[in-house]
């Protein structure tokens, strides 16, 4: 098993707990609240946190963590700065554009707070490598943008009896919670299982407001430094729901689920899974059985060059078919498809496509199953289009 | 009229905005209110509750006052303070974005 080397920077021996002279001025307005004071800042200096991304939520986190002074930060990240990151994760610059996340991450921080450790690794957290990842820590932070790698993380921590400090966001809304069985439900008690992969559009093709990793990374530090002092009442056994347009926060219950497989009575997962296949669905399925369902943008170029009769179908929004489009395309967004199957030749092969590949897939399972047979998603969508067959068209 | 608030992304396929309202005849119960929902909303059908069974989706959850009512038979009575309006019915769903 391959652990990824990670990159360690900090004080050369921060071995004392003591505080400087330096950090008693830097954490002088924490040293006055009496439920931090000398005691809980050492606690900070002394707590090892693990940051599962450097992205929208990881950089609230990573700020906020790193200047209250918790002693040792492990960020894990294994992508590259890029230009529509910096509507919202404030952790990088235009000047990272390029750079690995970890390495953007670790020079910010460090200008944050040369007092503290960082190691960072440059790596994608999987089923091989998680536990080995985690084990050294004290808390571990769900700052991650997609089911498999939250379902993995939660497995791992229930695994380890670590606590996890979960948030997640989407277009408008977030939601936050600490996953600490068995004083409160893991993630599996409250999600069992996530949504088909082709029902749910992820953030690249829904959006998300970008100060909406703020509010919700700023909340799951706030609980991290909460469970390191051992104050106040934690988010465990609560779910915290967020809506910036109504500008709502809603507290329901959660529970743990006495069948639960990872946390429950009789767990049934005892070591980490196939993540990836856990969460993939029905689309995943029909990729296996066989079932040619996929086509490249260099494939359809070929084609449509050779005079082949294919109909372009974007379910894209009008909005986003203003930015940029195939030409010769049709535009029927995913939400009216239903409605007008009628325009479409079920006789005709169709080529489907979005901004990624979420919606498209929606898309042909929709197809499928009003009838229409010669039905493709083209790999990539749009994205893909821009990137490798058609460079005048602008990326969003 | 019971409140309903549907999470983001049914609430762009029902096309709505914010929450939903809906009248559901004499004691209203779970299943007579997600039935309510659907006839109102056809659209919706199958992505709450399964097709064929009506189980709820396993990332999806019921909550009002606070309460967790995913695991309520479904046949159980909605709160009054649903019924009567004053708090709303959470369907919630699951998000990984970050
Ligand atoms: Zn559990």
């Amino acid at each position: 098993m391959k652990q990824p080397a990670p990159d360690h920077t900090g004080p050369d021996a921060p071995s004392g707990r003591d505080l400087s002279t330096q950090e008693v001025a830097r954490y002088s307005r924490h040293l006055v609240l009496p439920e931090v004071a000398m005691e809980g800042q050492k606690r900070l200096k002394a707590a090892r946190v693990l940051l599962i991304g450097a992205g929208g939520l990881g950089s609230p986190l990573g700020l906020y963590l790193a200047a209250a002074g918790v002693g040792h930060l492990g960020i894990v990240d294994f992508d590259v700065v890029e230009l529509s990151n910096l509507q919202r994760q404030v952790l990088h610059g235009t000047r990272d554009l390029g750079r690995k996340k970890t390495a953007s991450a670790s020079d910010r921080l460090r200008d944050m707070n040369p007092e503290i450790e960082i190691t960072t690794y440059e790596a994608q957290v999987t089923s091989a490598n998680a536990l080995d990842l985690i084990r050294p820590y004290d808390i571990v932070i769900d700052g991650t943008d997609n089911f498999p790698t939250r379902y993995l993380v939660n497995d791992a921590c229930v695994l380890l009896g670590k606590p996890n400090v979960y948030g997640s966001i989407f277009r408008f809304h977030g939601q936050v919670s600490v996953f600490s069985p068995p004083a409160g439900p893991c993630y599996r008690c409250l999600y069992p299982e996530p949504p088909p992969p082709e029902s749910v559009p992820s953030c690249a093709e829904a959006g998300v407001l970008g100060v909406l990793p703020g509010v919700i990374g700023s909340l799951q530090a706030t609980e991290a430094i909460k469970l390191i002092l051992g104050k106040g009442d934690p988010l465990i056994g609560r779910l915290l729901l967020y809506d910036a347009l109504e500008m709502q926060f809603r507290e329901v219950k959660i529970h743990r689920d006495p069948h639960c497989p990872v946390c429950g009575e009789s767990p049934s997962i005892t070591k980490l899974i196939d993540y990836e296949e856990f969460c993939a669905g029905p689309a995943k399925a029909r990729a296996t059985a066989g079932m040619p369902a996929e086509i490249t943008v260099e494939e359809l170029k070929a084609r449509l060059d050779r005079g082949d009769d294919v109909d372009i179908l974007d379910v894209r929004n009008a909005e986003e078919w203003i930015l940029c489009h195939i030409d010769g395309a049709t535009l029927i967004p995913l939400t009216e498809l239903p409605a007008r199957f009628k325009e479409l030749d079920a006789g005709r092969e169709i080529v489907v496509h979005c901004k990624t590949g979420v919606r498209s897939a929606k898309a042909m399972t929709l197809l499928l199953g009003a009838g229409f047979r010669n039905v493709k998603v083209l790999r990539g969508g749009i994205t893909a289009w821009a990137q490798k067959i058609d460079r005048t068209l602008s990326g969003y | 009229m019971i409140r309903v608030v549907l999470p983001y992304h049914l609430r762009t396929l029902a096309r709505v905005d914010g929450e939903v309202q809906l009248a559901v005849e004499g004691a209203p119960s779970l299943r007579s209110l997600l039935d309510a929902l659907e006839e109102r909303y056809p659209m919706l059908r199958g992505t709450i509750r399964d097709h064929g069974t009506l189980n709820r989706r396993p990332f999806l959850r019921y909550f009002a006052c606070a309460e967790d009512l995913s695991l309520e038979p479904p046949d159980s009575l909605l709160p009054a303070a649903v019924t009567s309006g004053a708090e709303p019915f959470l369907i919630v769903g699951s998000i990984a974005g970050g």
